[in-house]
């Protein structure tokens, strides 16, 4: 059972298309285990469908929308005839070496084509019992990567540079404000100190979306990742 | 009182014919797919584009340039015709679906001309906005009962809710974009984004 999700303002910024690149991923992947959510972005991608049909049309000022037409099936059957003359090409295989990891078992769709990216994934060990894997997404202004807590591992307490989106892929973890399950969706701002720790029997695996630091880069911004500023126990 | 009633029934009359008209664009859109017609798709290219350029010169600015709305227009009707297929007006009606490729574009668009280009191994756009992830698809008669439901809906909003919700949808604006072009706390432009969707989740059909 899901209990934390994305806010409405947040969803209706990823309908209409205008929240970053990252938490939008991290937003696709939290729809995926939720219904509710998926309900929801039913009803405001109708709210999208219903403005496009009451807007007010325009007709053409520069060509001729039969022109436009025109080049439209130009190009249409261009590419109709390229797809006849070439046999698609099979895609290479990815050798996912996380294929047998039950914790990325049932990821969902838009976590594996991730992972199919970053086929070997660079796990490092940033406290006892936590490990990180910075994810290549082609942007900076903010940090994917998956972390990984050991069974029943406390993390050291911590704090976050930026506001970081937390999305529980496998397992659980507990803070001192609840326990998140597969599925919840957290965000916590900058500041927010907290404390997670796994459940006893299962490790817990986490996509996680942090605002980066964008002036810090090189080996200043490395030693202020969020993670890196964990204080001694 | 006589004509309040001759109003009334004008107005359902205009609301019957507009459905009506969108039942017909997912007709040609589901003919479009399955039998790849051209006549089918010339007809939803003649609506549908002057409505995207309406919806694209909103927004004002550059991309209100008559150039970027053509090719806009041409982008999203490129779209339209190859994933027809995969069009299902159980899910979706025709305009809904629309919008979500037309928004996609815009967002590919936006990639396009960041700072930081977009690099073949990343994700697309559609990996990240994907309507399979949809659920359970609806009666088709619930589906377009929700959308004119939430057409009233919008109609009745107070203008102010209204107004954000246009220019988060329209012009693509970010809520706090909205609060600086206002000049309003962003935890008003939160709010009112709130209640306007807590008004349209009411009238939903459940």
């Amino acid at each position: 059972m899901i209990h934390y999700h994305p806010d409405n303002n947040m969803l209706l910024e990823y309908a209409s298309g205008s929240l970053s690149w990252a938490q939008s991923l991290a937003v696709s992947a939290h729809i995926h285990f939720c219904p509710q959510c998926a309900a929801q972005m039913k009803m405001l991608n109708n709210v999208g469908g219903n403005l496009l049909s009451a807007s007010a049309p325009v007709a053409s000022v520069e060509r001729e929308d039969s022109a436009i037409f025109g080049d439209l099936m130009q190009r249409i059957e261009a590419r109709e005839n390229e797809e006849h003359e070439e046999p698609a090409v099979p895609a290479k295989a990815v050798r996912e070496r996380t294929s047998r990891d039950p914790a990325f078992a049932a990821v969902p769709p838009v976590v594996k084509k991730l992972l199919a990216q970053n086929p070997v994934l660079k796990w490092r060990r940033l406290s006892k019992g936590l490990k990180e894997a910075r994810l290549k997404t082609g942007q900076n202004e903010l940090e994917v990567s998956f972390h990984r807590i050991a069974p029943g591992s406390k993390v050291a307490e911590h704090d976050h540079r930026g506001k970081e989106i937390t999305l529980v892929l496998y397992g659980s973890f507990s803070d001192g404000e609840g326990v998140y399950s597969t599925g919840d969706f957290l965000v916590r701002e900058p500041g927010q100190v907290h404390r997670p720790t796994a459940t006893q029997d299962q490790e817990c695996l986490c996509l996680s979306v942090v605002e980066a630091p964008v002036a810090l880069t090189g080996l200043l911004g490395r030693m202020m990742n969020p993670f890196l500023s964990l204080k001694p126990q | 009182m006589a004509v309040n009633y001759i109003n009334r029934g004008s107005a359902a009359t205009v609301q019957a014919s507009e459905k009506t008209r969108d039942d017909e664009w997912s007709n040609l859109l589901v003919r479009v797919g399955r039998e790849r017609d051209r006549a089918s798709f010339e007809q939803l290219f003649s609506h549908f584009a002057p409505l995207i350029r309406g919806f694209q010169f909103s927004r004002g600015g550059q991309s209100s340039a008559p150039e970027a709305a053509d090719e806009l227009i041409q982008e999203v009707m490129f779209r339209v015709w190859t994933k027809a297929p995969t069009f299902n007006p159980g899910k979706a009606s025709a305009s809904t679906w629309v919008f979500t490729i037309m928004r996609n574009c815009r967002i590919d668009a936006l990639r396009r001309n960041s700072r930081q280009p977009v690099t073949d191994e990343s994700l697309s756009v559609e990996d990240i906005w994907d309507d399979s992830q949809d659920e359970q698809p609806l009666v088709f008669l619930q589906q377009s009962r929700n959308q004119s439901a939430i057409a009233q809906g919008l109609q009745s909003l107070p203008p102010e809710q209204s107004h954000v919700i246009e220019k988060a949808y329209v012009e693509g604006k970010s809520h706090s974009e909205i609060s600086e072009e206002l000049g309003l706390p962003l935890g008003t432009v939160k709010s009112r984004v709130r209640l306007a969707l807590k008004k349209l989740q009411s009238t939903l059909v459940r």
